[in-house]
């Protein structure tokens, strides 16, 4: 795990911070909520663009209703961001009850409700599973995008960038961004990524800056435009030098990284990118690409980080949301999210500290498609580097 | 003052129900508009004139060559023994959704769709061709999805009035004389009868040029990404986590708006300046160049051809769950979409729900409106009915939520049902006027000479002649209801899901074939509704 000084401490920050807020497990007045739970209707806000993500949240539904009569409606979204708008406009117009419970975010999203204080909570450290959570070994669990989460969302799951490809096709993988502009010289129309603001084309881009930047320790402090554009030059002429190699010469770019690995299935390029390291495994046992399938990372380590659920201020059912929130958390939840055959979503547990009976709900093995050699996780940089990075890139390539 | 009340009342659920949702959207949106930082964050914007120039040009193009090839369809077919066919053939692919088509026809010339595949089988392509088809920069792909879409609607239209029999004497009268005068088919069309069908098209022409250039669900799915169109822009910025990015986009909706309402003005200006060099060439003697009936066959051929493909690439990718490059058929087929589809079935209820409602309501209020108000205030209506259709639903809609924020109308059913009834009733007003105006009042004097009282006669006389009106308007209204993407999207805030939210979110990423369920059951539903109001209108009294 890579993670620079100033993380590091904000972790630690944030992890002295914990006995601060409403005591973890207080079996009573949990018990309490839970009762307060029972009968409550919980609209998930999720987005909705995958179908294992879609079938699992379906037995989440039926387990929270069978075990705590909590009914989860899951609110089929397409960005968070309209979330965000919406429990903005909510909270402005005097809305009381408000039209989501439960959200699926991190970053951007989570930074603009965290500043705008539409999120209910502290409550994540509150939640009985909270103790299973690997806040050391997973710093990115307490801190979101360079941002304290402070108990406001309760981490879910784990994210890597990762690169993935027919193994029959590509001998030796590209593990470094000058190994990539090589690869794509040598097949050109063949490479591409999503264009920004795309979430994993702004995460490839990320992923460019943090590896053509000459200090790296800028990346977790916010950015100004001025200090930008001085720091990102060498990224500019990065992409300068990998554009014209991409597909359709960088001059269009897909609109999501969906449409990527359909890309790849067809056969129209040779990669693709995932935020998931074990969505290619995943695609391998669903049958969605060869068993030939290989997926790596660049061996400097790529971007990682957390998403979690929160609860917005305005929602009608926060005990409800709680309840939920703290079943995402049990072993057999997040044992069920990390099966391949399932969703493939890594844990936030710290699986090593499982008893026996807990761990027996996570799978364990190599199988195709699955990374060999990860590589360390590279925190991500400060939220203020995503508008300048967007921007600067719809100057450069969007026009 | 009787006559007042009358009108009043008649105007009292209207008002209600559809005026007012669709004034207080427009007031919201300038109200949201009054944003000087939004503005200045707008002209910012490194890709505002390159998207703009993107909308405008693709909406331009589509409008030029929709129009160029429904009247040489038109002309070339028209009295011939393809007319009828081509007539009921155009009235067909009309229902279809321009978001399931645009689907479907991206599927099939993509660089790994199913022409690079059968052309690759045969030239034995290994990996699929470096084509610049779907999202192309110029937005080429984007235009001939509106060109197919928009000429059938064009047809549709021009055949109607053709078939107004006052139109089709006039027509016929002036065939003769400009024969006799010594002209040719063609020179007809273009000297006689195009200069007099273009004026009573104008409206439509001006929606489809619009709706070219604002629209956003087919622009993702098929449209140029970098530079997007601006509706594209626009979308993303309302759709934001930022307020500040809402409101550019508000702003962004208002200025795409005012360009284009900018442009047709300008087209007027221009208009009196080129028309009477037009004239010129009208004027000029006796053309014996005859109607092109053999391209105009093939063309309605190739129209054909390219709706028939769309919607067996659309069934066939409905079950192919595994169909890689370069298979021309899928590897593996499963019915696992189709049981997905019907085992959460809440998108295609919504949508129902909203279609039924919203045109049962818009008939009703349509069949108020022209029986209790005089029809000289019909002009004052269609004006309200045209901006409602014409200008950018992104406008109409970002206003209506904007409003409706203040209701807490946003996210519930009833909010979505009146930002449906807002275009759905605009629709059904304007195919309905025409017929219900043009009733003989003397079958009412028959009626009550033969004892039938006041309800008796409008129930069973005047409702059972009305009958194919009724039903085509109300096959529109549900087809129109069904489309709607930007609004639901907005105003449902997520809470309720409908067919194109489904195959829009399904587009930007997940299963081939459940999008390719969701575009077949977009296209289902307005086609049975059209098929039914077609067996309606045939059938005798």
């Amino acid at each position: 795990m890579k993670l620079s000084r100033r993380d590091l401490v904000r972790a630690a920050s944030a992890a002295a911070l914990l006995p601060l807020f409403p005591k973890a497990g207080h079996a009573a007045d949990w018990v309490a909520l839970e009762a307060q739970a029972k009968g409550q209707t919980v609209y998930f806000n999720a987005w909705a663009g995958s179908e294992p993500i879609n079938a699992y949240i379906g037995w989440v539904a039926e387990q929270v209703k069978a075990r705590y009569g909590v009914t989860l409606e899951h609110v089929k979204i397409a960005d968070a961001a309209e979330v965000v708008r919406r429990v903005r406009d909510e909270v402005k117009a005097g809305k009381a009850g408000g039209s989501a419970d439960l959200v699926w975010i991190n970053g951007e999203n989570f930074h603009a409700m965290k500043a705008e204080k539409l999120l209910f909570g502290p409550f994540a450290n509150g939640l009985p599973n909270f103790k299973y959570v690997d806040t050391e070994g997973k710093p990115t669990t307490l801190v979101d995008f360079a941002e304290a989460t402070d108990g406001l969302e309760s981490p879910w799951g784990m994210a890597q960038l990762t690169f993935f490809g027919d193994g029959a096709k590509i001998s030796a993988p590209p593990k470094s961004m000058d190994e990539l502009v090589a690869f794509a010289k040598a097949n050109p129309g063949r490479v591409t990524y999503p264009a920004p603001p795309d979430f994993h084309g702004t995460t490839f881009v990320k992923q460019a800056l943090y590896e053509s930047i000459t200090d790296q320790s800028f990346l977790p402090l916010p950015a100004d435009s001025v200090e930008f554009h001085r720091a990102a030059a060498p990224l500019f002429d990065l992409l300068d030098s990998l554009h014209p190699h991409l597909w359709r010469a960088g001059q269009q770019f897909p609109q999501s990284q969906a449409q990527l690995k359909q890309m790849l299935a067809d056969g129209e390029l040779l990669m693709a990118l995932t935020f998931n390291p074990n969505e290619p495994a995943n695609l391998v046992a669903s049958g969605g690409l060869p068993q030939s399938t290989v997926a790596w990372q660049h061996r400097a380590g790529t971007i990682g980080n957390t998403h979690f659920v929160a609860i917005p201020i305005n929602s009608k059912a926060t005990a409800g949301a709680q309840v939920v929130a703290n079943f995402l958390l049990s072993p057999e939840a997040q044992g069920r999210k990390a099966d391949l055959k399932i969703w493939g979503d890594p844990t936030v547990l710290a699986t090593a500290r499982l008893s026996a009976d807990e761990a027996k709900f996570f799978a364990t093995g190599v199988v195709p498609g699955s990374v060999r050699e990860p590589a360390p996780a590279l925190p991500e940089p400060h939220a203020s580097w995503v508008p300048l990075l967007e921007t600067a890139w719809l100057e450069s390539y969007g026009t | 003052m009787k006559k007042f009340l009358n009108s009043f009342a008649g105007f009292l659920p209207l008002g209600v129900l559809w005026l007012s949702p669709l004034l207080a959207g427009l007031l919201a949106v300038l109200y949201g508009a009054l944003d000087g930082e939004a503005w200045l964050t707008l002209f910012e914007h490194p890709q505002l004139w390159p998207a703009l120039a993107i909308s405008i040009g693709t909406g331009t193009l589509s409008l030029i060559i929709s129009a160029l090839l429904a009247f040489w369809i038109v002309a070339g077919l028209y009295g011939g023994k393809l007319w009828a066919d081509c007539s009921s053939l155009m009235g067909g692919f009309l229902s279809l959704p321009h978001l399931a088509f645009a689907i479907g026809l991206g599927f099939l010339i993509t660089p790994s769709g199913f022409i690079a595949r059968v052309i690759g089988s045969i030239a034995g392509w290994a990996v699929p061709p470096q084509w610049v088809t779907t999202q192309d920069p110029y937005g080429l792909s984007l235009v001939a999805v509106l060109v197919l879409k928009e000429v059938p609607f064009l047809i549709w239209l021009i055949s109607s009035l053709l078939a107004r029999p006052d139109i089709s004497q006039t027509l016929k009268g002036h065939f003769r004389v400009s024969q006799s005068l010594g002209h040719g088919g063609a020179s007809v069309w273009l000297r006689v009868f195009i200069p007099q069908i273009l004026p009573r098209l104008k409206w439509p022409l001006l929606i489809v040029w619009f709706y070219g250039a604002s629209v956003v669900d087919v622009a993702l799915a098929i449209g140029p990404t970098q530079p997007p169109p601006l509706s594209v822009i626009i979308w993303s910025d309302l759709n934001n986590a930022d307020s500040a990015f809402n409101a550019r986009g508000t702003a962004g909706a208002l200025f795409l708006t005012a360009a284009l309402v900018g442009l047709a003005l300008v087209w007027l200006v221009l208009k009196r300046i080129f028309l009477p060099l037009i004239w010129k060439f009208f004027i000029r003697g006796p053309s014996r160049r005859r109607t092109p009936t053999i391209t105009a066959g093939l063309l309605l051929l190739f129209f054909c051809a390219v709706y028939a493909m769309v919607f067996v690439v659309l069934c066939v990718m409905s079950i192919g769950t595994l169909w890689p490059y370069p298979n021309l058929f899928p590897t593996e087929v499963r019915w696992t979409a189709w049981q997905q589809f019907v085992m959460s079935p809440a998108p295609l209820l919504n949508s129902l729900s909203l279609a039924f409602a919203s045109t049962l309501a818009a008939l009703g209020l349509a069949v108020f409106w022209l029986e209790t108000v005089p029809e000289k205030l019909d002009t004052a209506l269609l004006v309200f009915a045209i901006m409602a259709i014409a200008l950018p639903s992104l406008l109409i809609a970002d206003g209506q939520y904007l409003a409706f924020l203040r209701l807490g109308l946003n996210g519930t059913w009833p909010g979505v049902f009146l930002a449906h009834l807002t275009p759905v009733f605009a629709y059904v007003f304007i195919v309905l006027k025409g017929p219900y105006r043009a009733f003989d009042p003397r079958y009412r004097a028959v009626s009550l000479g033969l004892n039938a009282d006041n309800y008796r006669f409008w129930s069973v006389v005047k409702l059972g002649m009305m009958k194919p009106a009724l039903a085509a308007a109300a096959a529109v209204g549900i087809g129109v209801s069904i489309a709607q993407y930007v609004p639901t999207q907005l105003i449902a805030s997520g809470r309720l899901t409908t067919l194109p939210i489904e195959a829009v979110t399904l587009a930007s990423g997940g299963s081939r074939p459940l999008m390719a369920v969701f575009a077949l059951m977009l296209a289902v539903v307005p086609a049975l509704a059209f098929l039914v109001a077609a067996r309606v209108g045939r059938k005798p009294l």
